[in-house]
């Protein structure tokens, strides 16, 4: 017994390892991409429920839509690129930026894919709230208050959550907001409190409402199932507007315009056009 | 959650199969050598992977007291566990103890179908969608509610389901011929099951709660889809934040793993124990 379960071990080893080698051999030796127009017949990867996911489903196509695979974190799709599982990342440029700057042999292709604008999502028909956070949101506009909360927010990460005035206490009630906190620069979960664009945006528009702002983290495909379900007020979570969306929710004014949608590369898979 | 029975105690009371010395040398060479296999794979062995692993570690769980968040989410994961089993303990005793008494003779239809209707579901449909349905549906509008609360209802709910076949498990597993004694000294269904079947029915089934317990314990790692920051999403949480993939999740899969290991050597000790009569 003992003899033949040794025996049986290292054949398991090695039939393991075996595997492992072949399996990193095999992702080797393709050629460089060089454009976008590549990625059409390419395994791809994205966040799920993210306008990358659509704009990924856009560019297989329905005959290879088979080579997308959906992510609920970008940290998990960013690995996938780097350990060969796809040869592309498709998403909002802000994060995939911060990615380039923090992870080794990362390269931005040069083309985006579109250009999105971000807004606050309501539940269908929650026009009373809609209105006053589009009040709110316009005087934030027109004094500077958020373009200052953006320009903060450019490549420096060092604000601390409890310098964020969620307003507590106020009088007004409580502003439920969902949000997925992994989409720096928009939201972030740092120790037990959030930082981001979005967080202080949001923090902004209660205090307006004199409400109090509570913030729930939670996965990106489950804010559109919260926010119609009366779980949360409003989603703000970097959401672009699109027609499908508007369909099964109520969107604010735009809050940030010109967000480009980036797919992100490897490095050393990727030959940048001259002259780029 | 099923796991194989233990009401079948070789002959000392300590289960078989992987405790078996011959395999338990097998097995664990089979992983020692396979871990070193994955490792050298990945560079381990290289001269600058451990000054980046250290750099790496400090960055995820030393800078700005990471860690905390770790055990915040810890704190999370176990008070989801310890109420949820609770629940599951109560809510499985009544329902094991329905189903018995209807199978007895009593005249409780209504209540058996209704036990019978709640293990049918809870059992037959995935936790996670249960979860999702209790927040998102049953409490949507209850905004007052803390999420903490409506997942460790949800736990409890389910694990109560499994509970109750445990010890209905158990309680069967109790020769018959008990009550049949019981019975012919006098005593009344309700004297025999208290005093005579229970008892040995519970000495069947504490090691099969534990292990229900330690089940529960690691499928709370899906309370994350409904926004609670437990263990699991502590550390995703982490990975956003120093956008570093492996490390993290190692870190959590070490602290299930040692409160696992814990709980095990709890369970088996206490198997022991419950079993020290037994002659051998």
């Amino acid at each position: 017994m003992r003899k033949s379960g040794r025996a049986f071990g290292g054949f398991a080893v090695f039939t393991l390892w075996a595997v492992l080698v072949l399996l990193a051999g095999a992702s080797q030796g393709a050629e460089k991409l060089t454009g976008i127009d590549q990625l059409k017949d390419q395994k791809l990867a994205a966040q799920r429920g993210t306008i990358g996911h659509f704009l990924a489903e856009d560019l297989l196509g329905e005959d290879s839509k088979a080579l997308l695979t959906t992510y609920e974190k970008y940290v998990d799709a960013i690995a996938a690129l780097r350990q060969g599982k796809v040869r592309a990342v498709i998403m909002d440029e802000a994060p995939a930026q911060r990615f380039l700057r923090s992870v080794e042999n990362l390269a931005l292709m040069h083309e985006s894919l579109s250009e999105e604008s971000y807004a606050i999502g309501f539940r269908k028909g929650n026009t009373e709230l809609r209105e006053r956070v589009d009040e709110a949101l316009a005087a934030m506009k027109a004094d500077g208050t958020l373009a200052a909360i953006i320009d903060k927010y450019n490549g420096d990460f060092s604000v601390k959550p409890e310098d964020i005035d969620l307003n507590k206490g106020a009088r007004g009630g409580k502003l439920i907001m969902g949000t997925e906190a992994g989409f720096a620069p928009y939201e972030l979960k740092v120790g037990s409190g959030y930082i981001g664009i979005d967080i202080e945006m949001a923090a902004g528009i209660a205090k307006r409402l004199d409400k109090e702002l509570v913030i729930e983290n939670m996965n990106f495909d489950a804010l559109p199932m919260a926010v119609s379900s009366g779980k949360v007020d409003m989603i703000c979570a970097g959401i672009t507007v699109t027609e499908d969306r508007k369909k099964n929710m109520d969107f604010s004014a735009n809050y940030v315009e010109g967000a480009r949608q980036v797919a992100v590369v490897r490095a050393d898979d990727y030959e940048a056009p001259a002259g780029k | 959650m099923t796991s194989p029975s233990p009401l079948d105690f070789g002959d000392r009371g300590v289960s078989r199969g992987w405790s078996r010395p011959g395999r338990g040398d097998a097995s664990l060479l089979v992983c020692g050598v396979l871990l070193v296999a994955i490792l050298i794979h990945s560079g381990f062995f290289s001269p600058g992977a451990w000054r980046d692993f250290g750099e790496k570690f400090h960055q995820n769980f030393i800078l700005d007291g990471r860690y905390r968040m770790l055990l915040d989410g810890l704190k999370a994961t176990l008070s989801m566990t310890l109420f949820a089993t609770l629940i599951g303990l109560v809510l499985g005793l009544v329902i094991s103890v329905i189903r018995v008494a209807y199978r007895g003779g009593a005249r409780i239809g209504l209540l058996n179908a209704l036990a019978n209707l709640y293990i049918t579901v809870l059992r037959g449909t995935p936790v996670m969608v249960q979860l999702l349905i209790w927040n998102f549906s049953i409490f949507a509008t209850a905004r007052d509610v803390n999420t903490l609360h409506i997942a460790i209802l949800a736990f409890g709910l389910n694990s109560g389901a499994y509970v109750a076949e445990i010890f209905r498990g158990g309680i069967e597993a109790v020769d018959p011929g008990q009550m049949e004694a019981g019975r012919s000294l006098g005593l009344s269904y309700r004297v025999t099951m208290l005093r005579i079947v229970l008892p040995q029915a519970f000495r069947n089934v504490v090691p099969m709660l534990f292990n229900e317990f330690i089940t529960l314990l690691k499928e709370t790692s899906v309370a994350g889809y409904i926004g609670i920051d437990d263990l699991t999403r502590a550390g995703q949480n982490i990975q956003a934040l120093t956008l570093e993939h492996s490390q993290p999740l190692v870190m959590v899969a070490l602290i299930y793993l040692a409160m696992v290991l814990v709980l095990t050597e709890l369970v088996r000790r206490l198997e022991k124990w419950l079993h020290r009569s037994r002659r051998s």
